[in-house]
């Protein structure tokens, strides 16, 4: 055998090694010299502690003897375990439980003082209890909160009162003394704490500093480039935290300047409730100065200013408001959306009539601004129930982020076009509101403009005008009987062109206006009046004027109330009145003496359109008979859409399907004009007239078309 | 060649140091190495006999080397290291102790320079260059023992920093092998040799573990003791190394403990008054095991920091190789007690990673010394690989290890092995055989240690063309001897213990 053979192999530690006794294997000893073949492991120790004497020897000595011998043991100094005090030192003793000790989690510490008096402390103790009665755990706790509040510095005198709250003789004494005890201390603290590492690495080789944070970049090394991502994230961090704590830091002197005013006010109203002032005149005479000069200085102060100002109804809103606002620009995102909704029940109640040429940036603002002191804003509800009342449900207006929304600009919805003839350029361009009534309630709302908004639900915007207060008298009775048969349509225009809506000023001379057609006014068809005696509810027939276009084909299919006759007058009347028009535009003033209602505009347009459009306006334009119908008959409880396919029906099986949903909203939308829509709907006006005027040319064409139409809508 | 230019100019910046080691080197001339008076100062670096007694207390004169000098009212004292013996009976001795007939001025190492990386620790002017070079053989004495060159490890040579900064000369001690000077903080390039001990630049300690293998953060605060003595319920200890207790606390004669919670306090009345306030009467952890009078606690490095880091600071009174340099966050510590009236008394404990990358199922092991040689030692290491057979893995501890720990893991290792081996009886008339896997998977213990026991204990040969174990009689009378002392043993009916996944929950 040779011994290369042997070393060859390795020691297999899966392989089987069976297991002999020395005695077995009287042979054994021949093949001693081949033991090296397996490789000797090493100790684990380190290398020149291996070969220490003391080692060495026990390690001999055990292969020698199979066991330690007292005298080759490592020697180790020596420890004594004869404390005789221990006894009185750790007094109590403790029962071994059943059940194994389990630590909960937080109850360990109970907030005893760190600080352990020593006899020193113990002999001003004792001097001290000559006098007052002060036990060792007070005295812990104050130099242990003495302690822990010096960190760079020591506590002053003054600092140490608020820190302790100690009968001031007692603090004195302890005070002076834990400075001079501190003075004289070797370590950095009376408390002897293990040295903490400075974190500008000065500290790595100290031999006292333990227990460093392993924060250091373990993966610096491997990942370099996320440790520098990491280091910006921290200073993005330091950033944003500096700004919060600057943000606070204003809350919080606004918070202190909200009391002072709070305090401010009330002395104001003490005063006045002493000098007798209940009408406010003093204080309206006291301020009427300080209003003069808006005061720009100290922004927060103002705004609140503001706030309390304007309840006590003195100051005026604006001027400096957003003056105040915009100052705030680190508040730029904080809970826009939430504020916003908060915005519109304050709007409603709340001064409509007030100018805010404050952008929205400004507005949500304003509102972030009293939001911490919601108690002194009681008419702002939070937000959730806001929605969960809101009418519209899930329709409600909700603002968008980064939608710039102006505030609504009164001045021009109430300044409404005939106001500013210069403007308008067109006196025809007033037509494009007209006096409404509704059948439910039965009244006359005023300057109003209809058209279709979301699901074929129709919407009347109205628009406030001089008039108002006038219209507001106008019972619709006092015209539907007055007005002449032939214009018993349940639409009649009415017009002037002479008169200007402001100089109407009285009721008679707009009910005479009404009645000479100088105003267009559109109503609900009376209930006895009707010609076509289809429904006894008194349902009007498809209006052919409104839907002319729809309704000669609906006529040739063989029903509705109007003959090919009147239909054939009305186009020439049609024809004339779009001349009448045309003429009045290019004169600029000429008075046309007649208009036919506007939906015989609006139905001529129809005919001069491409088929597509064409079927467009007709969709727009038939949708409404049902709800007009819908909106007459709303007080009756008949849901009339069942049979308005006799005559608009089979072309708009789509606004059929919708009417039924919006009927329950419909009044709802009829009167209540939004205001932000207005100028939006103003627009189309003079495109409209442009398109008569095309209408005019093509008029001949129309029987031609509107088969096309008529198809093409099924 | 750009070596020893900075060689030579570290020589030349030290060069100013102590007036004191200028006449040391003067004396230190060929010839001379051995002095006749000792009207000469003895400092730092020199070599002499002191005077101790061994354990059968007869006086023994062991060479020692002087690390440290203080002077107190009326007379000085030398901090000594026992060559060849350990740290831990260094001590602090009067000059009567020192044989200063055999005195040895420190030995200039120049040859070696790179090698053992410590070209400045003797600061030297350039003539003494001279003197070194010429009289590096006559400085050897037969008394001396060779330097243990061979074992040093090789350092590479980024080193030549002096070790003069901050102010006072701080000599690395002789003999230290992979000691490294101190690099000024600021000093560039830092980052890439961080983590990197063996390039000679001091370093961070790597992050995981909790010893330090390389002595690279060793000098000469950490070579001495700083504690006197330590009071810990019934016992006065004295520390066997230094440990980074509060600065202030090191020159008190006594340092007093708590014994349930181990807070530091400098003075008995101090203790008193703790003990009023603390309530503690056993090691604040969950009690995972209980047979008899011992129990094992489970403390959490994270959760209990404070317990953790004055159980830690303990410790390192006993331990060498441990380093505090990190937080005790990734650390479980289990403690071993043991129940009287008074409560639960700290007996050892250990130390284990959380999550361990090198399969080690132990950081830190140690038993008290009032508990040593009583067994409680491997009832600790049975313990933690009962733990790991729990979590189903082998382990083994963290290196370095000890003299002591040596010892014991071994033994313990040799009787679990052993008690394997005996157990086995013949199946179906075959010879009982095993793998050393098996033994492994038994025992939790890793490969390469049973593999080293086996060795140890002589009982792999080959035989006939396979490797076999051989049972000698005194190995077998040995162990049986040995198992009949050891009483004390872990139930494992009595563990209640779930290991936790630590990489599911967050960095520890």
């Amino acid at each position: 055998m040779s011994k290369l053979s042997f070393r060859a192999r390795a020691l297999d530690a899966a392989k089987p090694l069976p297991i002999y006794r020395n005695k077995d294997l009287p042979d054994l000893n021949d093949c001693v010299s081949i033991n090296r073949a397996v490789p000797q492991m090493p100790t684990g120790m380190e290398k020149e502690e291996e070969s220490e004497h003391h080692l060495q020897r026990a390690i001999s000595a055990q292969s020698v003897f199979r066991e330690k011998k007292e005298n080759m043991v490592i020697p180790v100094p020596e420890a004594e375990s004869n404390i005789t005090y221990y006894d009185r030192l750790y007094k109590g003793e403790l029962r071994i439980p059943k059940q194994l000790f389990h630590i909960q989690p937080l109850g360990l510490d109970n907030e005893q003082p760190d600080y352990d008096m020593d006899s020193e402390d113990e002999t001003l103790l004792n001097r001290l209890n000559r006098k007052m009665e002060i036990k060792p755990i007070q005295f812990e706790t104050m130099v242990d909160r003495l302690e822990k509040a010096s960190t760079n510095q020591m506590v002053t005198i003054t600092e140490a009162k608020l820190l302790l709250n100690e009968d001031d003789y007692l603090l004195k004494a302890v005070y002076d003394y834990w400075v001079r005890k501190r003075k004289n201390c070797r370590g950095p603290s009376l408390i002897p704490l293990i040295k903490l590492e400075k974190r500008d690495g000065s500290t790595n080789n100290d031999a006292y500093v333990a227990f460093r944070r392993r924060t250091e970049k373990m993966q610096t090394r491997k990942n370099r480039k996320n440790d520098e991502a990491s280091y910006e994230k921290t200073l993005k961090l330091r950033r944003e935290f500096s700004r919060t704590v600057t943000i606070l830091e204003m809350i919080k002197r606004r918070e202190k300047s909200k009391r002072e005013l709070l305090h401010l006010t009330l002395e104001v109203v003490e005063k006045r409730y002493q000098m007798g002032d209940f009408t406010g005149e003093v204080l309206s005479e006291v301020t009427a100065p300080l209003a003069e000069k808006p005061v720009y200085t100290v922004p927060i102060t103002v705004t609140n200013g503001n706030r309390h100002n304007h309840k006590s109804g003195g100051l005026p809103y604006h001027g400096y408001h957003h003056v105040s606002v915009k100052d705030e620009d680190p508040f730029d995102f904080v809970r826009p959306k939430k504020k916003y909704t908060r915005r519109e029940p304050l709007c409603r109640p709340g001064r409509p009539a007030k100018r805010q040429h404050i952008v929205n940036k400004a507005d949500i603002k304003q509102y972030d601004f009293h939001s911490s002191g919601e108690e002194d804003y009681p008419l702002s509800p939070s937000s959730e129930p806001d929605e969960e009342n809101d009418p519209d449900g899930t329709f409600a207006f909700r603002r968008k982020a980064g939608c710039h929304y102006l505030a609504p600009c009164l001045d021009q919805t109430s300044g409404l076009l005939w106001d500013h003839p210069e403007l308008a350029g067109l006196d025809a361009l007033r037509h494009r509101q007209s006096l409404t009534a509704l059948s439910v309630p039965q009244r006359c709302v005023g300057l109003a403009r209809r058209r279709v908004g979301r699901g074929g639900r129709v919407l009347l915007d109205r628009a406030s005008s001089d008039l108002d207060g006038v219209l507001k008298q106008l019972d619709s009775g006092v015209f539907s009987s007055s007005f002449p048969k032939d214009l018993s349509d349940h639409q009649v225009p009415t017009q002037n062109h002479r008169t200007m809506p402001g100089s109407a000023s009285s009721l008679t001379d707009l009910l005479s206006n009404i009645q000479a057609l100088r105003w267009r006014f559109f109503r609900p068809r009376s209930t006895q009046g009707d010609a076509s005696g289809e429904g006894r509810t008194g349902r009007p027939s498809m209006d052919n004027r409104l839907s002319g276009g729809l309704f000669v084909h609906t006529k040739n299919s063989g029903s509705g109330g109007i003959t090919e006759e009147q239909y054939q007058v009305h186009q020439q009347a049609l024809a004339q009145m779009q001349k009448q028009q045309l003429a009045q535009l290019q004169l600029k003033a000429p008075p046309p003496q007649q208009h036919f209602s506007l939906p015989e505009r609006q139905n001529t347009r129809v005919h001069s359109l491409s088929p597509l459009t064409q079927m467009h306006f007709h969709l727009m334009w038939t949708s409404r008979p049902p709800h007009s119908t819908s909106t007459s008959q709303g007080g009756t409880g008949l849901d009339r859409s069942g049979r308005t396919p006799s005559s608009g029906g089979p072309l708009l099986p789509a606004s059929h399907s919708t009417t039924p949903q919006s009927l329950p909203n419909h009044r709802g939308h009829g009167s209540a004009v939004s205001p932000a829509h207005h100028h939006h709907n103003a627009r189309p006006s003079p495109s409209s007239l442009k398109l008569a005027t095309m209408a005019t040319s093509s008029l001949d064409r129309v029987p031609k078309v509107t088969p096309a139409i008529s198809s093409m809508a099924r | 060649y750009s070596l020893l230019v900075s060689e030579l100019l570290a020589h030349l910046r030290t060069s100013t140091d102590a007036p004191l080691r200028a006449s040391c080197r003067a004396v230190s001339q060929p010839g001379m190495a051995i002095l006749p008076s000792t009207t000469v100062d003895v400092v730092e670096g020199c070599r002499l006999p002191v005077l101790r007694k061994n354990q059968e207390n007869e006086d023994e004169w062991p060479l020692a080397e002087i690390l440290s000098v203080k002077e107190i009212p009326g007379r000085k004292l030398y901090y000594v290291h026992y060559i060849d013996f350990n740290k831990r009976l260094d001590e602090w001795v009067t000059p009567d102790r020192l044989d200063m007939k055999k005195l040895q001025f420190p030995k200039k190492e120049a040859k070696t320079p790179t090698k053992n990386g410590l070209p400045g620790s003797r600061p030297s002017s350039p003539e003494s260059e001279v003197v070194r070079v010429a009289g590096a053989g006559p400085q050897h004495t037969p008394s001396r023992p060779p330097q243990p060159q061979a074992q040093q490890k090789s350092i590479p040579t980024k080193t030549s920093l002096p070790d003069f900064q901050n102010g006072t000369a701080r000599r690395p001690m002789p003999n230290q092998p992979g000691r490294k000077r101190k690099q000024p903080p600021n000093c560039g390039g830092t980052d890439e040799d961080s983590q990197d001990s063996s390039d000679g630049i001091p370093s961070t300690p790597r992050m995981t573990g909790s010893l330090v293998s390389d002595r690279s953060h060793d000098d000469i605060v950490t070579r001495m003791k700083n504690i006197d003595c330590i009071e810990l319920g019934r016992h006065r200890l004295k520390p066997w190394y230094f440990s980074p207790y509060p600065q202030e606390l090191t020159t008190l004669p006594i340092l007093y403990l708590c014994e349930f919670c181990l807070k530091y306090l400098k003075s008995l009345k101090c203790l008193q008054r703790h003990l009023t306030k603390c309530n503690l009467r056993h090691p604040p952890g969950n009690e995972i095991y209980r047979k008899g009078t011992i129990s094992f606690f489970e403390i959490d490095g994270r959760k209990n920091k404070t317990y953790s880091q004055n159980l830690c600071l303990l410790a390192k009174c006993f331990l060498d190789h441990k380093t505090l340099y990190y937080d005790t966050d990734p650390f479980l510590f289990y403690v071993m007690t043991e129940y009287d009236s008074k409560g639960f008394h700290i007996v050892g404990y250990f130390s284990k990673e959380k999550e361990s990358t090198e399969d080690y199922n132990v950081a830190c092991i140690l038993t008290l010394p009032p508990y040593q040689r009583r067994g409680y030692g491997k009832l600790l290491i049975e313990f933690s690989y009962e733990l790991s057979k729990v979590e189903g893995k082998t382990g083994t501890p963290e290196k370095p290890l000890s003299d002591l720990g040596l010892l014991s893991y071994r033994s313990y290792w040799s009787q679990t092995i052993l008690e394997i081996l005996m157990d086995l009886k013949p199946d179906n008339g075959e010879r009982p055989q095993i793998t050393i896997n098996d033994i492994s998977e038994i025992t939790s213990v890793k490969k390469e240690d049973v593999i080293s026991t086996l060795q140890y204990l002589n009982l792999i040969n080959y035989y006939k063309g396979q490797y076999i174990l051989t049972l000698s009689e005194d190995i077998v009378e040995g162990h049986e001897r040995a198992m009949q002392k050891r009483h004390l043993r872990i139930d494992s009916k009595c563990l209640h213990f779930t290991p936790k996944d630590w990489s599911k929950r967050g960095k520890w």
